[in-house]
């Protein structure tokens, strides 16, 4: 694990310049530089007056486990706000009027935070777990044009 | 493999994530994946059409992926299932209330919306934290 810095709780009393035995917190764009990083020392994360320095996993935990069925159920909900998205979608772009286009995008946006939310309850929960990784190899030998090889250069960084 | 018409929201949703954790590479890949996967528009729809599918949600969809996910006792579904349905509640609420007041609805008021549940807020200023998910205000933001 390694220091990273929020820089919106940041108030530059800059006690980690003085306790990182590695500069790794002296750099020019505020973030903390993750290939000095001492992994797991967390002097700077202890000494922080305004709790704006974390530990960034580098290994994240598997989600916990569920059935087959439970991820089926929570993905076929996230298809429905899809569809839901795609119509609020041509409504905005259709002859609607200011207002209802307005409240067409914001429907559209809604639905898809709601359709990820499904989709990562499903169990694809962060790029490193193992339902994602199956499903990158899925793509990697099944979609065409350049999917297949974003997905294996995936596979491979993650 | 999930049926393809869903793996757009799986992709938007891993490359939030990987931006969360601070994996800008992974975080374009994902979007590009999520791109290739996203279906066109849905034309001649109208909000009537929304409103019913809206209702359909909370009256049966759900109440339904609830009762599953007690039944497994998993906690991250039930929350899931517990935003969701509120953000569906709001959504529903909101198209209602334009179909009886139309355009005077929206006159002189901003549209918000919460980045971590899809909570929209419909006032002049984003609340102070989310009534859904308690995200702070600085998680909102304005619908052009």
């Amino acid at each position: 694990m390694y220091a990273a810095r929020n820089l919106r709780l940041c108030t530059k009393d800059c006690v980690c310049l003085f306790v990182c035995p590695t500069g790794a917190t002296d750099t020019e764009d505020g973030q903390i530089d993750a290939s000095k990083c001492v992994e797991g020392c967390r002097a700077c994360v202890d000494a922080c007056p305004s709790h704006a320095i974390h530990l960034v996993m580098q290994r994240y935990p598997e989600p916990v486990a569920r059935s087959a069925s439970l991820t089926e159920s929570a993905l076929a909900l996230g298809t429905r706000k899809l569809a839901q998205e795609r119509a609020a979608g041509s409504i905005a772009d259709g002859d609607a009027q200011p207002g209802a286009a307005r409240l067409a995008r914001a429907l559209a946006r809604s639905c898809r935070i709601l359709a990820e939310d499904c989709a990562r309850e499903a169990g694809y929960m962060t790029p490193q777990c193992h339902a994602t990784r199956a499903l990158l190899a899925e793509v990697a030998q099944q979609a065409g044009g350049d999917s297949a090889s974003v997905a294996e250069k995936l596979i491979g960084s993650l | 493999m999930p049926d393809s018409q869903v793996l757009s929201a799986v992709f938007s949703n891993l490359s939030k994530a990987a931006e969360k954790q601070r994996l800008p590479d992974a975080s374009a890949l994902f979007s590009q994946l999520a791109d290739h996967y996203r279906q066109d528009g849905d034309g001649g729809r109208d909000l009537g059409y929304l409103a019913e599918q809206f209702a359909g949600d909370i009256g049966a969809e759900y109440p339904e992926l609830r009762k599953a996910a007690a039944e497994a006792a998993h906690r991250g579904v039930l929350r899931a299932v517990t935003w969701g349905e509120k953000v569906t509640k709001t959504q529903k609420a909101l198209v209602d209330r334009y179909a009886s007041k139309g355009e005077e609805l929206l006159a002189g008021a901003d549209l918000f919306i919460c980045e971590a549940c899809g909570f929209i807020f419909l006032g002049t200023e984003p609340p102070e934290i989310c009534p859904v998910c308690k995200a702070p205000a600085l998680r909102f933001s304005l619908v052009k």
